[in-house]
């Protein structure tokens, strides 16, 4: 109970921080204003953004009856928009999910157990960080073929060794604290040790490293979706880039262009803001510099 | 540890790598759905023979095993097999590629490192000032625009609204110009991409610079330069700045696997006729040889660059000197 | 440091400046000879010079060789289409299996050696081995002893099989310089042919894979030498590009499919530039896998689908009008068309009745009817190749339309050459309908290839797996049928068959939007698909120069 609370304390006082710190706050701002707008697209979006409109609406520039006016099949671009940040968000939050955790659990297990599994995980983790990251996920989208969840499975399989390596070096200083060596003594196994006196210290680090992957998740579906390797039937906003590109008028329709490339670059500035700030707070000393 | 046994190692690992991209590379695309021989004919009535034939030209008859042997055999000799879809050797196909994209970077980069590396030299220099907050909130934004969208803007600013840059290419085509005027033609042409690349890239430097001066304008040895009554500047250049470059340069070979990506990215928005370029038509042809060979390109590189940046690294960091 | 920093800056601003400026003169090649460029994209553009699939599918390859190189006959311009003699001066056939070609006495090589009847005995011999290309049923000849060099300048071929009809056979096929190419026989197609000698009015003189095609006129050509100096075809990233590049006069018209109907306004405003909005050439069909387990082997629904189609709206939304309802494989501007068959009229009400009454209900009340014999949703995978633009939107629309009477149909988006390789091996189910879409050309008997048999060779192009022994039965009568009267009966009742089997439904023919510009050159030539085709290549031969 005493365990808890005192958690609960931790967590209230990062929170406290990270709002005070002005990156942070904007960059949290904007992202809750993205996440609801996905909540609450159906709501939002005044009709179904995939559904071809009428004829005499094809390509109308922004009007009181669509907001960011219509594609080249008549559909509504403020819905588009609306709901494309469903996709964006999906595969940001999962392929940062499944990268987090599996980096951290290689992370944990090198560094908690040393020698040669560290060595062979490691090894494994550099080489992975050596591949261009763009060209391996290109490769592997073409290869697995379009759909959302292929770009959420390609962006896991290129940026777990990141987190990976930024875990271990944690595990490596907190396994000599007294505290690890306190359970040590009194007969702790080596699981009950890496997940109930580690990892919860390394959490705070796991929560850094999932905003950044939330980022880099973010841009790869932008971007391999405006190669054209995303699934042409779903509505994301590189796809939305992808055919606008591809229409050979894009320059009559800079309503088409301009939300989905605003959108992108304004989630993911915000999450780098954010990141920035989380790692400004998680910085030693940090708090007691704003007098916590 | 000495010297040469860092060096060694450095070595060991690079070849290592080498020897898993290779072996990686090849799994990835035989897990290509689709018969690549036949993607090849356009026309159906191809006969049974004929497909047997290409497939022997392409060293696609012999099972896995075999085609494995034939194609490290192949790279040992320099061949890294013919383009499904050009139907030439890929190295060639690449190697004519390859001056576009050079051109484009190296340009870019060394823009991108003079401007990033000064004001983010500036920026932490005067770490506090207003100046160092808009410098710092600038790069963080530039740093994270996606190249491809930046470059859509620019595409559509400069090259429709205000047409005074081509939309694409790397120079006019069929221009049969020569001597300065086409030099005159490909920087107009390399323009915009460039400054696609750069933009980003200037983020990027400008935050590690500035993060990297500031830690080293922490350090005893400043202080002490400046106790000693030294001049500002001469502290910034012979003391501050050439220790805040070291992981300057360390991120420039880490980088260049991030690089590519600015180089796909913008190439393909302003169909710049490089490698990067390459990698999109590899794809959209599913040319697997083509795909394997510029993607092993593309590793190698960062791989070399690795090591370079490593030894360099190693010589000029007084860390490592002093363990010897 | 800080006055050093903000001079650097400085200059750096002001070079960038001067840049800007000095660019937006951007050079300008003097025009002394007349130069008609042309636009094309560089996924249209020729790679190689190599004879073959380069020269054949891809547009610039089909628009450049026959300007190089001369054929036995050319197809005449609009509106009859007329075989014109090329390099020969008649041709004469008895039974329309033997043929006789009598060549022109002054044609040369642009290396200077003369056209003889041993050039086109060797093309004709060949060429259509050098598979996988260049073999077409008109020039499909058994054995080497059934091409028989008369003299210097006639030649007499023998067919497999009768070709009867309007055009005479050896269609689209260059005369190669036997010279050249012997030392290649057995491979033709791996030839590089760097100088690509030919005999045609114009000659190459440079050339650039994947960049362009410089040409000049030959002066010495035997018959009509062109009007204009050069020909230059200029690839560009991408559509955009092109469009650019005409308004701002880099271009005379697009080398290939011209323009998106999205322009279409935005040309008409532009001064200098007309725009030639002609009926196409291209045709859009519904592939349906006949030979998948499935719902689609009925041919109820295939015809019911067809009436859940609306046409008229897949016309305004995917060309903005500019595109006419198909309902046969020959255009309807041409003698041979079939003026009554079925129209398959937009009728979603008959269409789910017709689904009703054959037992293909919505059992499970998803919205998606069942299949009456497995019971699973009908819902069909329809492929589509990336690299279409305008059939990827016409794809989702008619899932939209198709929806409404209960199917569901799967958006299935590959790369152009995975489709190809889907579309034509319909035995591995890898789909249920596919969009596809062909240029029969006014001499487009070829193209009921299509619908051949397997039992009967028709295994290759045949995409929908159709077997009809009555179809076979009747294209073979009507590929043998020398009075023209009979054939048209025969063509007439293979459109019959084929719209009432509906293995391929036809759906639209999208007009060709070609922007061209006025101010330097006139004379262009208008076919079918446009000022620049396969099968029109007269806009070179004819355009001229305004004084």
């Amino acid at each position: 109970m005493n365990r808890l609370s005192n958690k609960i304390e931790k967590l209230s006082v990062f929170l406290r921080l990270l709002f005070s710190h002005r990156m942070g706050l904007a960059g949290f701002s904007v992202i809750s204003l993205f996440v609801l707008m996905a909540i609450f697209s159906s709501f939002l979006g005044t009709v179904d953004p995939a559904r071809t409109g009428a004829v005499e609406n094809i390509l109308k520039s922004p009007s009181s009856g669509f907001w960011f006016g219509t594609d080249d099949l008549a559909r509504d671009i403020w819905s588009q928009t609306i709901f494309g940040s469903r996709i964006s968000l999906t595969v940001g939050f999962v392929a940062a999910l499944i990268t987090v955790i599996s980096g951290t659990l290689v992370g944990l297990v090198a560094g908690f157990y040393g020698k040669f599994v560290e060595e062979v995980l490691m090894r494994i983790v550099d080489f992975f960080m050596m591949l261009p990251e763009l060209p391996l996920m290109i490769v592997l989208a073409a290869v697995l073929g379009p759909s959302m969840w292929n770009i959420i499975l390609v962006v896991s399989l290129v940026s777990w060794p990141t987190t990976a390596r930024v875990v271990r070096s944690q595990v490596l200083s907190l396994k000599e604290r007294p505290f690890v060596e306190a359970s040590r003594c009194i007969g702790a196994g080596s699981l009950r040790l890496m997940f109930g006196e580690i990892l919860p210290n390394v959490i705070p680090l796991m929560f850094a490293q999932a905003v950044i992957m939330i980022t880099e998740a973010i841009y790869a579906e932008a971007v391999l979706s405006f190669l054209g390797l995303g699934d042409p039937t779903s509505i994301s906003w590189g796809m939305m880039l992808h055919f606008a590109f591809e229409s050979g008028v894009i320059a009559r329709a800079m309503w088409w262009v301009v939300p989905p490339i605003v959108s992108i670059v304004a989630l993911i500035v915000s999450f780098s803001l954010l990141g920035t700030a989380i790692s400004d707070v998680l910085e030693p000393g940090y708090k007691e510099k704003k007098g916590f | 540890m000495g010297l040469k046994g860092f060096i060694l190692r450095k070595v060991v690992a690079a070849c290592l790598t080498i020897v898993a991209i290779v072996c990686v590379n090849f799994v990835i695309f035989r897990m290509a759905p689709g018969d690549p021989v036949r993607m090849m004919f356009r026309d159906p009535r191809v006969s049974a023979e004929n497909l047997q034939e290409m497939r022997q030209t392409f060293g696609l008859d012999k099972p896995l095993s075999g085609q494995f042997v034939a194609y490290v055999k192949g790279l040992a000799h320099g061949n890294l097999g013919l383009s499904f879809s050009h139907r030439r050797p890929v190295l060639e196909v690449i190697a004519q590629k390859i001056p576009a994209t050079l051109i484009l970077v190296v340009t870019a980069l060394m823009i991108a490192i003079f401007l990033g590396v000064a004001l983010g030299a500036l920026s932490g220099w005067k770490s506090g000032t207003k100046l160092d907050t808009f410098v710092l909130t600038a790069s963080l934004t530039m740093y994270s625009i996606p190249t491809f969208a930046l470059g859509i803007i620019l595409l559509l600013v400069f090259a429709y609204h205000i047409a005074i840059f081509p939309l694409g290419g790397m120079a006019t085509p069929a221009s049969l110009l020569e001597g300065p005027e086409l030099i005159w033609d490909v920087l107009w042409h390399m323009f915009l991409p460039a400054l696609s690349i750069v933009i980003w890239y200037v983020g990027e430097y400008v935050l590690l610079t500035r993060s990297s001066m500031i830690d080293v304008m922490g350090q005893e040895y400043i202080t002490t330069a400046y106790s000693k009554g030294l001049k500002k500047f001469r502290i910034l250049k012979n003391h501050a700045l050439r220790n805040a470059l070291l992981p300057v340069v360390t991120i420039t070979g880490v980088n260049l696997g991030f690089a590519v990506a600015g180089v796909i990215e913008a190439e393909t928005v302003f169909s710049w006729p490089g490698v990067g370029r390459l990698v999109y038509d590899a794809v959209s042809h599913r040319d697997y040889p083509l795909l394997q060979g510029v993607f092993l390109l593309f590793a190698f590189s960062v791989v070399l660059a690795n090591l370079v940046i490593d030894l360099i690294y190693g010589y000029i960091d007084p860390r490592i000197k002093v363990s010897t | 440091m800080m006055k050093k920093m903000n001079k650097g800056t400085w200059m750096a601003i002001c070079l960038m400046g001067a840049f800007l400026i000095l660019f937006t003169f951007s050079p300008n090649a003097l025009a002394k000879k007349s130069r008609l460029s042309v636009g094309f994209t560089t996924e249209e553009a020729l790679e190689n010079l190599q004879t073959g699939e380069a020269w054949q599918y891809t547009e610039m390859g089909a628009v450049f060789w026959p300007l190089v190189y001369d054929q036995l006959w050319i197809m005449g311009p609009a509106p009859d289409y007329e075989p014109l003699p090329m390099i020969v001066e008649r041709w004469e056939t008895d039974d329309y299996l033997t043929w006789r070609f009598y060549l022109v006495k002054n044609a040369k090589f642009h290396d200077g050696k003369p056209v003889t009847a041993e050039d086109v005995a060797f093309t004709l011999w060949y060429l259509p081995k050098s598979n996988p290309a260049w073999d077409y049923p008109d020039n499909d000849i058994e054995d080497k002893s059934s091409i028989k060099v008369i003299d210097e300048h006639t030649i007499e071929f023998t067919l497999a099989a009768k070709w009867p009809g309007k055009y005479p056979p050896a269609s689209w096929m260059p005369v190669l310089p036997k010279h050249i190419w012997m030392p290649h026989k057995r491979k033709l197609v791996n030839f590089e042919n760097k100088k690509c000698i030919g005999s045609g009015p114009f000659k190459l003189k440079k050339f650039k894979g994947g960049e362009y095609v410089w040409m000049v006129k030959n002066k010495k050509y035997w018959g009509e030498v062109p009007a204009v100096d050069e020909v230059v075809f200029k690839s560009y990233g991408s559509q955009d590009a092109i469009n650019m590049a005409l308004k701002k006069g880099q271009i005379e018209f697009i080398g290939y499919n011209g323009s998106s109907p999205l322009s279409v306004e935005d040309f008409k405003k532009t001064e200098n530039v007309d725009v030639a909005i002609s009926p196409g050439i291209a045709l859009v069909w519904l592939g349906f896998n006949l030979h998948k387990e499935n719902a689609i082997q009925d041919k109820l629904v295939r015809q019911a689908i067809m009436h859940g189609i609306d046409r008229e709206r897949l016309i305004q939304m995917v060309y903005l009008g500019y595109a006419k309802p198909a309902d046969s494989f020959i255009y309807p501007e041409l003698p041979i068309y079939n003026p009554n068959l079925p129209k398959y009229a937009y009728n979603p009400d008959k269409a789910r009745q017709m689904l009703e009454q054959a037992g293909y209900l919505d059992k499970d009340g998803d919205g998606i009817r069942n299949d009456k014999k497995g019971g699973q949703n009908m819902s069909f995978e329809f492929l589509v190749p990336s690299a279409w633009p305008d059939e990827v939107k016409l794809a989702k629309v008619v899932k939209e339309q198709v929806k409404d009477i209960g199917i569901e149909i799967k958006l299935k988006v590959v790369d152009l050459d995975t489709y190809y390789e889907f579309i034509y091996t319909p035995k591995e189910d890898k789909f249920d309908i596919s969009i596809s879409s062909e240029e029969p050309g006014p001499n487009g008997s070829w193209i009921w290839e299509f619908a051949r048999g397997y039992n009967n060779g028709g295994a290759g192009w045949n995409q929908a797996y159709y077997d009809n022994p009555e179809f076979d039965k009747t294209l073979d009568a009507m590929n043998a049928e020398t009075n023209l009267e009979k054939q048209k009966e025969l063509t007439f009742k293979l459109q019959e068959i084929m719209a009432a089997d509906l293995p391929y439904a036809m759906l639209v023919r999208p007009d060709l939007i070609g922007p061209y510009r006025t101010d330097k050159f006139e004379g262009f030539v208008e076919t079918m698909g446009g000022l620049s085709t396969w099968i029109n290549v007269w806009s070179y031969f004819k355009a001229r120069p305004i004084k």
